[in-house]
């Protein structure tokens, strides 16, 4: 919805939405210049918080890069453990403990 | 014990026989690769093994036994990788005192989580331990500034981060554990290779 109301006299009407207890609340704050002031001023907010938001968001994908490696050092060596645990005649009980198999004790 | 001494002691626990740690410089995008690859293939190959299949655990072995660097590789690459870059991130502005007395610490972290004798697999594990518990510090440290500062007060993805990189580390903990308590017949390379120079 735009924040421009045309009024019946035919003026030019700035207005400000915000959501009070659940309820969207239509803030009039004034037409001509008063009104393009206010229109000025709240796209320069709006520019700010998506500058700022972006900032966030690249701050926060440069930190979870720094997990990919570990996460990739991290899935490497379970897996290596693992398939070196089965290769020495080993097998996980009910997704548990590793318990050599029989026949490889015997042996 | 110092940085040296335990460089020498890890040095010294490598297996006769071991090629030794391969060069990452000259790590081609496609050896990059293979090694993912091959790590792709032992998942499914355990998986299969642990429902049953008897080839697939032969298979495993044959693996393990013709890439005796595939522990080494993961030790020089995403280990080194991920070190370097955590310790850059917590030392950062060119402070190079704290780089130093980071590196160190690590060193004997190192040297005391992979125990006496460590065998390739028990290397990478300890080395697993020891990034995630970088990582820890690291998003712990930024969770607290950022509670501080009130700036990451409602967004829960610096938690959920700190959560994740802590169970990460848990996992190495435990991991490294099992292989411990299970002995020197846990061995990556089980060709002649895997004897222990000091075992």
């Amino acid at each position: 919805m735009s924040p421009w109301e045309r009024r019946e006299r035919g003026g030019l009407y700035y207005t400000r939405s915000r959501k009070e207890g659940g309820k969207v609340v239509r803030e009039y704050v004034g037409g001509s210049i008063l009104g393009e002031l206010a229109a000025r001023m709240d796209a320069e907010e709006r520019r700010r918080r998506d500058e700022e938001k972006a900032r966030r968001r690249e701050e926060r994908e440069r930190l979870d890069a720094f997990a990919a490696p570990v996460e990739e050092l991290c899935e490497a060596a379970e897996v290596i453990a693992r398939a070196a645990l089965i290769a020495s005649g080993y097998r996980r009980h009910n997704r548990g403990e590793w318990r050599k198999r029989r026949e490889q004790q015997r042996s | 014990m110092s940085s040296s001494a335990a460089r020498k002691s890890l040095e010294a626990a490598r297996p006769i026989g071991h090629p030794g740690p391969p060069d990452l410089a000259a790590m081609s995008k496609d050896e990059i690769e293979e090694r993912r690859a091959t790590v792709a293939k032992l998942q499914d190959l355990s998986d299969r093994a642990q429902d049953g299949d008897e080839e697939a655990a032969l298979n495993i072995r044959k693996i393990l036994d013709g890439s005796p660097d595939l522990a080494w590789l993961f030790i020089k690459g995403p280990a080194k990788i991920a070190e370097s870059a955590l310790i850059n991130e917590m030392t950062k502005d060119g402070d190079l005192a704290s780089k130093e007395f980071l590196t160190h610490q690590l060193e004997s972290m190192r040297v005391e989580v992979a125990g006496e004798n460590p065998s390739a697999l028990q290397r990478l594990l300890a080395e697993r331990v020891v990034a995630t518990w970088l990582e820890v510090q690291l998003f712990e440290a930024l969770y607290a500034v950022g509670m501080k500062s009130g700036t990451f007060k409602q967004d829960d993805h610096c938690q959920k981060r700190l959560d994740r990189a802590h169970r990460r580390h848990l996992s190495a903990i435990r991991t490294l554990a099992q292989i411990r308590k299970l002995g020197p017949a846990v061995q990556i390379n089980i060709a002649e290779k895997q004897i222990n120079a000091l075992g």
